[in-house]
């Protein structure tokens, strides 16, 4: 491939690049919300507990997701 | 075209596909609105200094009279208040967290009204979209969680980071070296993305769809009922709207949680 060519394509490398780094994450996600709604269905009681923890997990997963889309940017 | 802010050499006569040369058209405002002596005023200057007459308002008015039976106004920003002391600082910090509260409603106030700019007709530009703004409050909770750690333990904050006393003995120079950079470095730096690539894509798609669709609807007479798919896109961007209103106060939320995290494990690292 000439240097023209891989430079044209850039663009489409570094989406399909975000879209391989939102897969764990979204799985993450995932496992994460579940378990925090069995929590919650559990124990009512400990409802606001879960929900706290469970914001502070899609934050540090996320985060992995949302360096992909900068570094789509960068690219 | 001129409310929802897009590029501005984006001419829609031209050409039904008109792309802006470069992303960062939506971001960068280049002209001064007016100057401050030699200082010049961009629009994101501007904003930025419009949040903190907003906040200081809020707040003034907000508890201006203190009285025993407040007014609407005054026990809105009094459970506001109170959302931030006892849902975050003390919840998350513990009984002595309480004195984070002032520093913990500045950074909550701030970004929310920063991430509101988004989804406010007439500005339609949320400031935390640009990098700085966020790098600059995760660099001052980055301050404030070392230097608690330093207050509480002393020097012994960063042995006990690069040199883990739960961990077995032959792990702990891998723990500490993974450590040390988490700590030091990932930390700020997850904060700060976080928030800005949150905002950023936020906008871009309230942008995208709201202007492609505005663009079909309002060029009608030339392309006929093709049109119509602008219609479809504007209804979407209007979805997109409300869920954006979600994502401003979560991520407010989730900034002001993650500085007090930060602060709860320099202060008590065994927990």
């Amino acid at each position: 491939m000439t240097l023209e060519a891989a430079e044209a394509l850039k663009g489409a490398i570094a989406l399909i690049g975000y879209g391989l780094a939102a897969i764990g994450p979204g799985i993450g996600i995932g496992i994460i919300a579940g378990s925090a709604i069995e929590a919650m269905a559990r124990q009512p009681e400990a409802a606001g507990l879960a929900r706290t923890t469970m914001f502070l997990g899609i934050a540090f997963t996320e985060a992995l997701a949302l360096i992909g889309f900068v570094l789509f940017f960068i690219a | 075209m001129e409310l929802i802010l897009a590029s501005a050499s984006c001419d829609p006569s031209v050409d039904i596909i008109c792309a802006p040369e470069n992303v960062n058209e939506l971001f960068e405002f280049r002209e001064a609105m007016f100057y401050i002596g030699t200082f010049p005023i961009t629009r994101t200057v501007f904003l930025i200094l419009g949040i903190t007459v907003i906040v200081s308002a809020l707040l003034f008015f907000g508890l201006r009279k203190k009285a025993v039976v407040p007014s609407k106004f005054q026990a809105a920003v009094e459970a506001l208040i109170l959302f931030v002391r006892d849902g975050i600082a003390i919840e998350i910090i513990g009984e002595h967290g309480a004195k984070y509260t002032p520093w913990l409603l500045s950074v909550f106030l701030f970004v929310f009204i920063g991430n509101l700019y988004e989804v406010t007709p007439f500005v339609n530009f949320p400031v935390t979209s640009r990098m700085a703004l966020p790098v600059f409050l995760a660099a001052i909770t980055w301050m404030v969680f070392i230097f608690a750690g330093i207050k509480r333990q002393g020097y012994r904050y960063f042995v006990g980071i690069i040199w883990p006393t739960t961990v077995p003995i032959f792990l702990r120079p891998l723990v500490g070296l993974i450590e040390f950079f988490s700590i030091l470095l990932l930390r700020p730096l997850t904060l700060a993305i976080r928030l800005f690539a949150n905002m950023v894509a936020g906008h871009l798609m309230l942008t995208l769809l709201l202007v492609s669709g505005w663009i079909f609807i309002s060029s009608v007479g030339e392309i006929g009922a093709r049109a119509g798919i602008g219609i479809a896109w504007f209804i979407m961007g209007l979805g997109i709207y409300l869920f954006e209103i979600v994502v401003i106060i979560l991520q407010a939320y989730i900034f002001t949680l993650l500085s007090a995290v930060y602060v709860q494990t320099s202060l008590y690292p065994d927990h």
